[in-house]
């Protein structure tokens, strides 16, 4: 299977899902929206083994940078988001607590970054004592 | 930086897709490399150089030292 067979399959695939879990929702009927997502799965699955996907060096390229801007991008409007919550917010308790969400949501963002850059930082000849 | 990569590719009648297909990467990553939009890896630039054999600055030069 070639990568343009592939990409019609996941299409296909994704409507397949969205129409099962709809109707699932619809009905009120779980078994069938987790019955939709596995059997989705279980496509995809098959359909990856089947194709040749070729990540190269300037995809992931592509997607470090991505990866960067998004975090850039994602992390100070979340902050800030959740700082003009908790303060314009003060009347309205469920202001105050999506604020609170946000706030946390934020500082596990930057936890994770700080995490991930110390490993790869390591992992890269970031240590000084040797 | 630029380099030559159109240039050893046609004086060996490949296609974009051929040379793809041999340094394992995507059609989009030759274009790329051979427009100057994207720079290789060293061990791709050796791979590359090792196909046209030549040597990696004859591949790749910046923009004063053009041979």
């Amino acid at each position: 299977m070639n990568l343009k067979k592939y990409k019609q399959v996941r299409v296909a695939v994704a409507l397949f899902v969205a129409a099962t879990v709809s109707t699932a929702v619809t009905n009120n009927n779980r078994l069938l929206a987790v019955t939709g997502v596995l059997v989705g799965m279980l496509f995809m699955i098959i359909a990856r083994s089947k194709t040749k996907i070729r990540i190269d060096e300037r995809e992931k390229a592509v997607r470090e940078k991505a990866a960067q801007y998004t975090y850039a991008i994602f992390a100070p409007t979340v902050g800030l988001a959740s700082f003009l919550l908790f303060t314009f917010g003060r009347d309205h308790l469920y202001l105050v607590a999506l604020g609170q969400v946000l706030a946390y949501l934020t500082l596990f963002l930057i936890s994770l970054y700080a995490l991930s850059y110390y490993y790869f930082n390591q992992k890269y000849g970031g240590r000084v004592d040797e | 930086m630029n380099n030559k990569v159109r240039v050893f590719r046609s004086m060996r009648g490949l296609t974009q897709e051929q040379l793809a297909e041999q340094l394992e990467v995507s059609r989009q990553t030759v274009i790329a490399i051979e427009s100057s939009r994207y720079l290789p890896s060293l061990p791709l630039a050796f791979k590359l150089a090792k196909l046209f054999n030549c040597r990696i600055e004859e591949l790749f030069f910046t923009n004063g030292s053009s041979k």
